[in-house]
């Protein structure tokens, strides 16, 4: 099992040098798309390989220059690869302007560097009901810009093999994510999210494969779950979560079993319809994701039963579902989205009497110590 | 039975021995770079002082920032709880304890039974902790005793940057070259770490009835302490040695686990 979720994290490590061996073996095309909900089934389809493009998490000694002070570690840290030459064998770059700073920052990248193809996707952030025809016109918008890209039409038929596709991952990651929850200790939070990860930077036909075989091999081991406490690790929106943060969780006698990460259940909860237009279907999924501090729902802020934090019922919602003790909220520094949702989820937890604390997190975020310190008091205060 | 706890801090380690349900006896050494020689050292000295030997502790919690150089300890603990455990034992009315130490500082909130139910904690830079005033001391020529003592003469209290302790040190050195009194410097400083912990202090929902208590060094200061008080609003209660609070409720953890055993 360990084997394989190193092989995982190795191919994950890797992947921009993975993205030049793949192009070298295969004479195929590599689409580059910035986390997080870009259509990779679309890209899939026009006979194009989509892979997520994960800044690095070291020193940003370039991006600066370019950037303002408060852009999230997503951000710099893709910028940073960027201007590197890392993604300088990838044939486009396509995002879902999902926050501004995405928006803004992606425009830079067109004019610094030159792709053949690149393409940004516009989302709405209110939820209602012209939020459906709007997301349908946009995919149907980034399906035209793919067929002109590689003169390949993308039929009915080849989005719904490639919807299929990616639902069987999806499918194979919430298999993952069970035994996680089932089984407490077994999985490291930190080899998940990048096992995770990997699923998004290689072929899926490739990564489903290895998948299947990681789930039997985790399924048939003896590891026996002792008695510690659950918690969720929620935030972080787009980025990977540091993997010192997550080790030292687990390390202080926790064990994360659940999440909402982009690399973690933000990813795999929801599949793709199956049945009708694929594109409608398309849209329909976007707009039926777990909830997300991108996303608002104004429609529930009105009445006597309003809530104002969607996202704040589903962690509070999970948190009692699954027995979990308790939340840790990781918050990435300079996350418009989450800065904006994060009091209402505050008191969201508050209300509903859920124990948590707040990790900031991200590009220089400070002492891995006090971290340390943090930790220990909250899990001493959920065992008290 | 014979217990310890030594809270190994940043800048100052500090140990408590605790025999039977009185007795006890602390001890305190700067931390230094060796953290394990100073650990047993301040050990040694709480436990001579009660005619005991190291080996005479049947059991040791180790807390703060080193606790994890501290092999000869039975347990670990955060110093949030320590902190907590020791406080409600002096004083079983507590409610929110603000603790400022050399490198840190945390409000840490109470229930009726003395348990933690939330904390923070100062994040990534010195503002608003001992060390902020050593540094400043040593910018205006002073030691930290008299920069209190500087603060309370000042009629007009001026502006200093709460948000790092290496900006402030500048902005002080161009408030000395505008010849700046000496006392209002002093002022502004205890004004922005106090503004610095005041917010630290409401982030965790401090709320209106119990005590306040004060633990740290930084407790010795009292106009810091003053100006808190005036800040929240309330009374702030400063236990007769704030340093050792700490290390008592690690002393009270090892005791009480022992007993356990």
């Amino acid at each position: 099992m360990q084997l394989i979720l190193d092989k995982l994290k190795l191919r994950y490590s890797r992947r921009n040098t993975e993205i030049v061996k793949w192009k070298d073996n295969t004479g195929g095309k590599v689409i580059g798309c910035l986390p997080m909900y870009f259509p990779e089934e679309f890209v899939h389809a026009a006979g194009l390989l989509p892979v997520t493009l994960f800044g690095d998490n070291g020193p940003i000694a370039h991006a600066n220059r370019h950037l303002m002070t408060n852009a999230c570690g997503a951000v710099r840290g893709t910028f940073e690869d960027l201007l590197l030459g890392k993604y300088d064998a990838l044939d486009g770059v396509a995002a879902v302007l999902i926050c501004d700073q995405v928006r803004f920052f992606f425009q830079v990248w067109s004019l610094d560097h030159e792709f053949g193809f690149f393409h940004q996707m516009w989302r709405p952030f209110n939820i209602d009901q012209s939020s459906r025809p709007f997301l349908l016109n946009e995919l149907k918008r980034l399906k035209s810009a793919l067929e002109e890209f590689t003169g390949n039409a993308i039929t009915p038929g080849k989005l719904c093999g490639s919807i299929r596709l990616f639902n069987e991952t999806r499918s194979l990651m919430r298999a993952l994510n069970d035994i996680r929850k089932t089984r407490p200790g077994l999985l490291k939070a930190s080899d998940l999210v990048k096992a995770i990860a990997a699923g998004m930077i290689m072929p899926k036909e490739e990564y489903n494969s290895i998948l299947k075989e990681l789930i039997t091999q985790t399924r048939d081991s003896d590891y026996e779950s002792g008695e510690k406490p659950k918690v969720m690790v929620c935030g972080h929106p787009c980025g990977m979560p540091e993997e010192e943060i997550l080790d030292l969780i687990e390390e202080m006698g926790a064990v994360i079993v659940g999440d909402d990460f982009f690399t973690g259940s933000r990813y795999f909860s929801v599949d793709v319809p199956c049945s009708g237009d694929p594109v409608e279907a398309y849209a329909d999924f976007l707009l039926n994701l777990i909830p997300c501090t991108t996303y608002h729902y104004p429609q529930n802020w009105i009445g006597q039963d309003r809530s104002l934090s969607t996202y704040g019922d589903y962690v509070a919602d999970y948190v009692r579902e699954n027995g979990i003790q308790g939340v840790i909220l990781l918050r990435e520094m300079y996350c418009d989205p989450f800065d904006l949702e994060f009091v209402m989820l505050k008191r969201k937890l508050e209300e509903r009497n859920i124990a948590h604390i707040t990790l900031n997190t991200g590009h220089e975020a400070g002492s891995l110590e006090t971290q340390r310190t943090r930790i220990q008091g909250y899990l001493e205060m959920l065992s008290c | 039975m014979i217990v310890a706890g030594v809270d190994i801090g940043s800048q100052t380690s500090k140990a408590v021995v605790l025999k039977g349900d009185n007795i006890y006896r602390s001890a305190l050494f700067p931390t230094g770079t060796d953290l394990y020689a100073v650990a047993r050292k301040v050990v040694e000295n709480a436990a001579q002082g009660i005619g005991h030997t190291f080996d005479d502790i049947q059991r040791i919690v180790a807390t703060g920032y080193g606790r994890v150089s501290v092999p000869f300890a039975a347990d670990t603990m955060s110093e949030i709880t320590c902190n907590a455990v020791g406080a409600y034992h002096f004083y079983p009315d507590a409610r929110v304890i603000v603790d400022i130490g050399g490198q840190d500082s945390k409000a840490i909130k109470l229930n009726d039974e003395g348990k933690v139910v939330n904390f923070a904690m100062n994040d990534k830079c010195a503002a608003g902790t001992g060390r902020f005033l050593e540094v400043a001391a040593e910018t205006l020529g002073v030691s930290v005793a008299e920069l209190a003592a500087l603060s309370r003469k000042s009629g007009n209290r001026i502006r200093i940057s709460s948000t790092c302790t290496v900006f402030a040190q500048t902005e002080i050195v161009s408030l000395i070259a505008r010849r700046t009194p000496q006392e209002d410097i002093a002022a502004g400083l205890h004004e922005s770490i106090v503004s610095r912990v005041y917010g630290l202090v409401n982030s965790i929902g401090p709320g209106d009835t119990g005590r306040v208590v004060m633990t740290g060094g930084v407790a010795r200061n009292d106009a810091i302490v003053s100006l808190l008080a005036n800040a929240m609003k309330r009374e702030i209660t400063v236990p007769e040695d704030p340093q050792i609070v700490t290390a008592f409720g690690a002393a009270l953890v090892a005791r009480s686990r022992l007993g356990s055993e």
